[in-house]
């Protein structure tokens, strides 16, 4: 890993277009400014995977939720609690694609 | 066109109705077109399927119908990626997860689309109020254990 000391107000630039900058340092915490242009994402890291995490395991999920009997039942309970919108519905409808059986 | 599915097999969709995530999904860079399929009319659950992989699908379902109060947080960044200036135009979603007997959503990353042009991102709010495992249903002993 390549190492770099830098005081307040200086910076390292990623490439070209990414530049980080020390903002503030206070005690143990140092504040950080990031320009970087927007297809680039930045995230704080212990958030990032926290939901990485979860992508990977939501995409093992086989069937609908891979629930039968009771499962479905509880859904279906739970389901019926909820106060969506007409609209709300009418629009992800606009964005679906198509319908499949699961 | 068709889209290859494992779960769902061949599936016909319409090519204007893609939904393309320029950045991927976080852990999931490589793949950046999707279909929104719904299981049914009435179904608050859909599946997001990759177009790329026929493997990859997720559960996802629209959080303010779970959670009234839910509002995400979006960068300007984010904003620009997704071609938008009122957040209150695009349509949301998290993605579901089954986790310790429970149906959990992720509404600490949840999906921002923009209807208009199709494009989505997934946005990390750095605030934790809401976390990546918000329970939505609690599912009874057989299902907890079937899933375990």
């Amino acid at each position: 890993m390549l190492v770099l000391s830098r005081h307040t107000d200086e910076a390292i630039m990623i490439g070209e277009d990414v530049e980080i900058v020390v903002v503030d340092i206070r005690g143990d915490k140092v504040r950080l400014g990031v320009n970087a242009p927007p297809r680039i994402a930045v995230h704080r890291k212990e958030i990032f995977e926290a939901i990485r995490e979860e992508n990977a395991h939501a995409a093992t999920l086989r069937s609908a939720l891979g629930i039968s009997g009771g499962g479905g039942h509880a859904l279906n309970a739970a389901s019926g609690r909820l106060r969506a919108g007409a609209g709300t519905f009418a629009t992800i409808r606009s964005i679906a694609a198509g319908r499949v059986s699961a | 066109m068709k889209v290859n599915t494992t779960r769902f097999g061949e599936v016909e969709v319409d090519p204007g109705r893609l939904l393309v995530f320029p950045q991927g999904l976080l852990g999931f860079a490589r793949f950046r077109t999707f279909v929104l399929l719904q299981p049914d009319d009435r179904g608050v659950f859909y599946w997001l399927q990759s177009v790329e992989d026929p493997e990859l699908a997720f559960v996802v379902t629209e959080p303010t119908s779970w959670c009234p109060d839910y509002r995400v947080t979006i960068r300007a960044s984010e904003m620009a990626l997704l071609e938008m200036e009122d957040p209150s135009a695009a349509t949301y979603f998290t993605i579901v997860n089954q986790r310790e007997g429970a149906i959990t959503a992720n509404l600490q990353g949840p999906l921002v689309i923009n209807p208009q042009t199709r494009t989505g991102v997934q946005v990390v709010m750095s605030d934790r109020q809401w976390g990546t495992r918000h329970e939505l249903v609690r599912l009874p002993g057989a299902a907890a254990a079937m899933s375990a």
